[in-house]
């Protein structure tokens, strides 16, 4: 593949080759080429080879041509592991597959030993540094691994699938098109089937075990479970160690430790552990911006202290921000993501909004949903991305802001995690809204002023009446990815304009429209590290319902994880198939690009067209991201 | 300032688009006054304004967050206007530390609780404990029984209703922001006892 690229190939990871210009100047063929050289020449042992043919053969006979099955090459060790359980998943959720796949695994029997194996190693890998002997775990958790020789694996997969059968009817059920704001499920505690069944909980606890928050049920129902979850972790923590991880069959329990506050995630989604962690991170963020760290005072002088009150009422922030894990690529980018405007619009905002930001406002940022249209900061003043989801997320749950022009107290925990700020939040339209955030709590009457001045703006500009365009219009298509590479000469191109006309010389049209792009392009997202900003392509045909959107998050959120594993990484490039897509990443200094293909794509076109993404994204820069002064910190 | 009435789906109880403080000189005919709302969370603090407002009802609840702000002008029969400048607080615990900064400088304080929950007429009365404290000495205060039209599941009497108002220098009323009953009345009953500024 590709290797006359290679010849010529000067290598990008060239820490001298430092510009900030997030333009690809350098080929992703010649990086791929590389590795894959590289890949076979490696020590891998003869034994380790046969597994990855083993597993790979299992999903070959999901009827794609067997040769290009091998073309899992990248430098993560548990990818085999990883593809085989996504197989499993995966292909059970459409009806009437499941016997076959269960028969295709059986068949691979010597390769889903290495899988077992190697899930196992990644475990001891992920918690070992940090709990090398004590407590017990260490030893627990060695024994179950030990013990998992032939007679276990049957069961293992068994359970997977049966719990991929669940998955499917539960995925129903959380769906985004079903999801409804709010606690659901209250009546429940850890005593009904129905809780246990959940895939995925969320609790907050005191470090006295006294419940805050739990995603279903009622808190305080769960007084006893509470107690157990706290006892784990106080047991590890008085061996002198910290509890990070447990697995039990095929659940993961994630702990964060954050002063009193503890939280627990238990899921049996199989999303890694980075990734639950990085969740309840984001959790603990969003009670310290409904409440400051000061709430920690209130444990020195009561460990008892009931924490519940203080949170009254904010049920739907939470599960809003769980909804958020399975739909929103910056819940794991760590990066925000721009409704697409003409510059001169975007513009227009942000100098109405820098106006303000002049006149004692410390940060004002004007949103459309969960995307930025413009934001500014006072001088010196930096906006962490998180942050901004946060608060974003804090705003469109809390029904009460739609009412009526609101003067509230929040935290943001980048910024100051022990101080309120006050944000003014005022809705334009249904989806259009202004926070304006400051540190004086009798700032309300100047903000009043400052919003009644930019709403003269944005309507004598029409400002807002391009925002409700560009969401009706969408963004960035992959149907509509440029085939000629040498626009840049002359005219610029604008985003809607391969558009309009169907049979566009300018687009690829050999595919039926609605197929996807290019090459079997199905998505992609880009996010530049520079920017600490991220592009989405709009979900086409192939992924379309909300189920399938959510499996393609998943499995980026996975590949974000591989590639930014502190043991083995970090990486630069990885190619991976399995049944349901091809996916490419591609992680240089500038940016960081993933594309997810059809499962067919053939792997020299994906990468070229990758590279036509980059391209594509540079020359349309100006109207997807928020270009110049930009308050954040990088 | 025309401009913000000419708002999509903001412009029903919007009678001035000029809000700035300083706004107007005091005149006797067009009195501004601020008016804070207290009470506990789900006494229907925010549907009384809402229904006061824009004359709706929503019977899903919507947690306020920090504090609304709306405005309300009404017209009394000695044809003077009284614009109120109306802050629905939160009545969650975790804003009651922040509440002086919604009552600093009210005119007036509307003190509500629901008439099936006796917890939340206990908590109206520490509003009124603190307002006595820490409001404005001159500050005219209204105990409000909402909920009205849950007679059938009523926990506090009116008779303590009234009880607790008189100790405390308060004017008593009922309403229902449901059915709308007496709501007007609060607000035109508020308008008559406001002080007005003497004509120099």
């Amino acid at each position: 593949m590709s290797s006359d690229s290679t010849t010529s190939s000067t290598s990008t990871d060239d820490p001298a080759n430092g510009n900030p210009d997030p333009n690809p100047n350098h080929s992703i063929e010649d990086q791929l080429a590389s590795t894959s050289l590289t890949d076979h020449g490696d020590q891998r042992t003869p034994s380790n080879q046969e597994n990855r043919n083993g597993v790979d053969y299992a999903s070959a006979s999901e009827g794609s041509a067997g040769s290009d099955q091998r073309e899992i090459e990248n430098s993560v060790e548990q990818v085999p592991a990883e593809v085989a359980e996504e197989e499993v998943r995966r292909s059970s959720d459409a009806a009437g597959g499941l016997t076959e796949v269960e028969e295709e695994l059986n068949k691979g029997g010597s390769g889903r030993r290495s899988v077992v194996w190697m899930r196992t190693n990644s475990e001891v890998e992920v918690d070992g540094p940090s709990s090398p002997s004590s407590s017990g775990y260490a030893g627990e958790r060695g024994s179950s691994a030990s013990s998992g020789g032939a007679s276990g694996i049957d069961e293992v997969v068994e359970d997977e699938i049966q719990e991929a059968r669940n998955d499917s009817v539960d995925a129903v059920l959380d769906s985004q098109a079903s999801w409804v704001p709010g606690k659901r499920h209250v009546d429940e505690d850890d005593a009904s089937i129905s809780w246990r069944k959940r895939k995925k909980h969320f609790f907050i606890l005191s470090h006295s075990g006294k419940p805050i928050y739990s995603r279903y049920g009622d808190e305080h129902k769960l007084a006893g479970f509470s107690a157990t979850l706290q006892a784990i972790i106080s047991f590890v923590e008085n061996g002198g160690d910290r509890v990070k991880l447990v697995r039990a069959g095929k659940h993961q329990v994630v702990f964060l430790v954050k002063g009193p506050i503890y939280l627990v995630c238990i899921s049996c989604t199989e999303e890694p552990f980075e990734s639950l962690r990085g969740q309840l991170e984001l959790i603990y963020g969003q009670m310290i911006l409904i409440l400051t760290k000061s709430v920690n005072r209130c444990f020195e002088k009561n460990p008892k202290f009931d924490m519940t009150p203080l949170l009254g009422g904010t049920d739907v922030v939470f599960s809003s921000l769980i909804h958020s894990f399975s739909w929103n690529p910056a819940t794991f980018l760590h990066a925000y993501t721009c409704l697409p405007l003409a510059y001169a619009i975007r513009q227009a905002a942000g100098a109405v909004l820098q106006d303000v930001a002049d006149s004692g406002v410390l940060f004002a940022i004007l949103m459309c949903k969960h995307k930025v249209v413009s934001l500014v900061g006072a001088q010196k003043a930096s906006l962490h991305p998180d942050d901004m989801l946060l608060l974003a997320n804090f705003v469109m749950s809390s029904e009460s802001f739609r009412t009526s022009e609101s003067f509230s107290p929040i935290c943001l925990p980048r910024y100051n995690p022990m101080a309120f700020l006050y944000a003014y939040v005022h809705y334009f339209d249904v989806d259009t809204y202004l926070m304006l955030l400051t540190t004086s709590s009798d700032a309300f009457y100047h903000l009043k002023d400052c919003r009644i001045r930019i709403e003269m703006v944005l309507l004598k500009s029409n400002v807002l009446s391009e925002i409700q365009r560009s969401l009706v219009d969408g963004g960035m298509r992959v149907e509509d990815l440029p085939i000629d590479l040498l626009p840049r000469s002359g005219t610029f191109p604008h985003l809607g304009q391969h558009r309009l006309p169907t049979d566009s010389p300018e687009t690829f049209r050999e595919l039926p429209v609605g197929v996807g792009g290019p090459a079997g392009l199905w998505h992609f997202i880009y996010r530049s590290i520079f920017l600490d900003q991220y592009v989405s392509s709009e979900f086409s045909a192939p992924i379309s319902s909300p189920k399938q959107q959510k499996r393609l998050y998943r499995a980026y959120q996975k590949l974000y994880a591989s590639m930014h594993d502190r043991g083995i990484g970090p990486h630069k490039t990885q190619f991976r198939r399995d049944e349901n897509y091809v996916l490419l990443c591609w992680v240089t200094q500038d940016f960081e690009l993933y594309a997810a293909f059809d499962p067919l794509a053939d792997k020299a076109l994906a990468i070229k067209t990758c590279n036509r993404v980059c391209q594509w994204v540079k020359d349309v820069e100006n109207e997807i991201f928020l270009l110049g002064a930009s308050p954040f910190s990088w | 300032m025309g401009c913000s009435s000419s708002l999509p789906d903001r412009s029903s109880g919007r009678l001035v688009g000029t809000n700035s403080e300083n706004g107007g000189a005091p005149d006797a005919k067009n009195i501004r006054v601020k008016l804070v709302l207290l009470g506990d969370s789900g006494v229907g603090k925010s549907c009384i304004v809402l229904r006061f407002v824009r004359g709706q009802f929503d019977p899903t609840s919507k947690v306020t967050v920090g504090a609304s702000f709306l405005s309300q002008t009404i017209a009394l029969q000695d044809s003077t206007t009284v614009k109120f400048e109306i802050w629905d607080t939160a009545g969650q615990e975790r804003y009651a530390a922040l509440a002086p900064l919604y009552y600093r400088g009210a005119a007036v304080a509307v003190v509500v609780y629901d008439i099936t929950s006796p917890d939340s007429f206990a908590k109206a009365q520490y509003w009124v404990k603190e307002l006595q404290k820490h409001g404005s000495p001159d500050i005219i205060m209204a105990l409000v029984g909402n909920k009205a039209d849950l007679h059938e599941k009523r926990e506090v009497s009116v008779q303590d209703g009234i009880e607790c108002a008189e100790k405390n220098g308060m004017f008593f009323i009922e309403t229902s922001a449901k059915t709308a009953d007496n709501i007007n009345q609060l607000f035109e009953e508020i308008a008559k006892r406001l002080p007005r500024p003497t004509t120099s």
